[in-house]
């Protein structure tokens, strides 16, 4: 079998047509691209001068059947990595046919991180991690209680987990946050910013997780309850050590993009003033009427952010999966 | 869109009003004045380099804290938070370059008026169609939420306030583009000549700093309407409403409110415009 076969993962199985097809589509996808970058230079009067869109199209097409040879003698994970570098290098091309001015971004880079204190509290991605954290907590447990409470046989509790997730979940994230920011006071309880934003993150986030808990509890085979009741155990034991070990496995992948899709919605604490990473982004771009410049600065942030958390939710994977074979 | 949703989100919540003086009281016991604005409307109110807080809105609301010999902190909700009145004791005034209008009047009072500003059409620089205000009607003109140009381009701003200018609609069946924020009307702006939008509203200050940071963009003469900015601080509260009205008036008199207007705008702004 010729060497190059091997970049087909065994799962995915290409029909040799459209082998052949690949590095066409992906020479219109790339040529299109730095076409469009190259307008988008010349349109901007930043680079000028048609010999240099020429080049740039040129030089991109002679970099896409460089990239194609060299992709068609590595294996699987080379190449993906190959790939991964293409991808970012025509998003960063992208990015740079935009009008910026980069020292903008690295004069605030300091703030969006949030390296400095403001009013002795933290601010930008710093204060987005704070408040993410917090809510990741009070959601799980939040989630746990109503995936509990909807699987129980008390009216009451069932009543009570059902109108929870239904509410939060059947309502835009943005009134929640308004409603406590403005709705609470009334009452006689004034919440500022951050506190506020988190516990509207932890509802309705506790919402969304208490239904992926449920499912994972629920996927658990009844074989291992009924096993554990026939050896004695009481039903806090069975809960605690047979079922939940077991449904966390399940729900990791989808509870992990649970808390990635956290981590971006924390900007709409902004709204309340807090100044977290969305809001200095705005703040600090506005300033100098130069608003792409931190905003592309801050997107930058938050996907390192979620890069980590990925990161992290595959190694709880493979740690959690450790038992499964045994399990089954 | 937004404004209507916070409407009936305030319809549903049953109001309480601040009792008078509260804010007073609160003021003398915390030894601070807590001043709503905005971080990103220059050169009313923006972030320095250092993260500081600049501009003629903050520079005045600094004033005023100095005058009622206590702290000054600036805190800064969304714009659409400010309007909605029923603060919650959460900051005492909103020093934000607020218009004073009919509407707004029913959930905030408008103790003292501190500036007068002229709003302007602005074009991108490449435009040739539009030369006075009137050029833009029927067109997709781009503004911020919840801002008085949203009233003004459907032909009902009215103004609460002593000594206001009667409206004149120049601008007729417009294209209402609102955005989050003025700021992003001017970055639509920015985009080219008809790309997204082809004129934005903002005011004259802040059209003239947006020009000298680099925007590419025409302000269109003369200036749409003339209005007053004033002071708003939470519903039924008279004793603070007096308070800072009599600090304003003596900013006035003294030359203060002068010397900060000249200081950020390079013009008085602080007396009415004849037009």
């Amino acid at each position: 079998m010729p060497k190059r076969f091997k970049m087909w993962p065994k799962l995915i199985v290409m029909p040799p047509v459209w082998e052949a097809w690949l590095p066409i589509l992906c020479l219109v996808v790339v040529s299109v691209a730095a076409g469009i970058s190259a307008m988008a230079f010349l349109d901007h009067g930043a680079w000028g001068g048609s010999t240099t869109a020429n080049l740039i199209v040129g030089a991109g097409i002679l970099l896409l059947w460089g990239n194609y040879a060299v992709l068609t003698c590595c294996d699987f994970s080379r190449s993906v990595l190959i790939i991964y570098l293409d991808l970012f290098i025509l998003l960063v091309a992208f990015v740079f046919a935009f009008d910026l001015k980069y020292e903008v971004i690295f004069e605030n880079l300091p703030a969006l991180l949030g390296l400095t204190l403001r009013n002795g509290f933290l601010q930008g991605a710093a204060l987005t991690l704070f408040v993410c954290v917090a809510s990741i907590i009070a959601a799980t447990l939040l989630a746990l209680l109503a995936a509990l409470g909807k699987l129980s046989r008390r009216p009451t509790l069932y009543a009570v987990a059902t109108f929870y997730i239904s509410f939060f979940r059947g309502t835009p994230l943005m009134l929640q946050v308004m409603l406590i920011f403005l709705g609470l006071p009334q009452l006689g309880i004034v919440l500022s910013a951050v506190p506020a934003g988190i516990i509207a993150l932890s509802l309705c986030y506790g919402a969304y997780m208490a239904e992926i808990l449920r499912a994972g509890i629920e996927a658990v085979p009844r074989g291992q309850t009924e096993g554990a009741r026939s050896l004695g155990l009481s039903r806090p034991q069975i809960l605690w050590l047979i079922v939940i070990p077991q449904a966390t496995r399940l729900v990791i992948p989808p509870i992990g993009s649970q808390f990635i899709a956290m981590l971006k919605d924390s900007s709409l604490v902004s709204i309340l003033g807090a100044w977290e990473l969305m809001y200095i982004a705005k703040a600090y771009g506005r300033a100098e009427f130069r608003n792409m410049e931190t905003l592309i600065a801050a997107a930058a942030i938050y996907w390192v952010l979620s890069a980590i958390m990925e990161f992290g939710q595959s190694r709880l994977e493979k740690t959690f999966s450790q038992g499964a074979l045994m399990t089954r | 869109m937004k404004t209507t949703l916070f409407a009936s989100i305030l319809l549903v919540l049953s109001a309480t009003a601040a009792s008078a003086g509260a804010v007073l009281d609160r003021i003398e016991s915390a030894r601070k004045l807590v001043i709503a604005t905005d971080a990103a409307y220059p050169p009313q109110s923006f972030l320095d380099k250092d993260g500081v807080m600049k501009g003629f809105d903050v520079d005045v609301g600094t004033e005023i804290a100095k005058r009622f010999g206590v702290s000054v902190e600036f805190v800064t909700p969304t714009w659409d938070l400010v309007i909605a009145g029923r603060w919650g004791d959460r900051w005492d005034v909103s020093i934000g370059s607020m218009t004073p209008t009919e509407q707004r009047s029913t959930v905030l009072d408008f103790p003292s008026i501190y500036y007068y500003v002229a709003h302007v059409l602005v074009v991108h620089k490449d435009n040739t169609t539009i030369n006075r205000p009137e050029d833009a009607s029927g067109k997709r003109i781009g503004i911020g939420q919840g801002e008085s140009y949203e009233r003004y381009l459907a032909g009902n701003l009215v103004l609460d306030a002593v000594g206001a200018q009667r409206i004149t609609y120049r601008i007729m069946g417009a294209q209402v583009q609102a955005f989050e924020g003025n700021a992003m009307a001017l970055d639509s702006l920015k985009l080219g000549d008809g790309v997204r939008i082809d004129a934005a509203m903002t005011s004259l200050p802040t059209a003239l700093a947006a020009r000298k940071a680099g925007a590419p963009i025409r302000v269109i003469e003369p200036p749409v309407y003339h209005e007053p900015l004033a002071v708003a601080i939470d519903k039924n509260d008279p004793e603070f409403g007096a308070r800072l009205k009599e600090i304003v008036a003596a900013m006035r008199a003294d030359g203060t409110l002068k010397t900060l207007s000249l200081k950020w705008f390079g013009a008085d702004l602080t007396s009415p415009v004849q037009e």
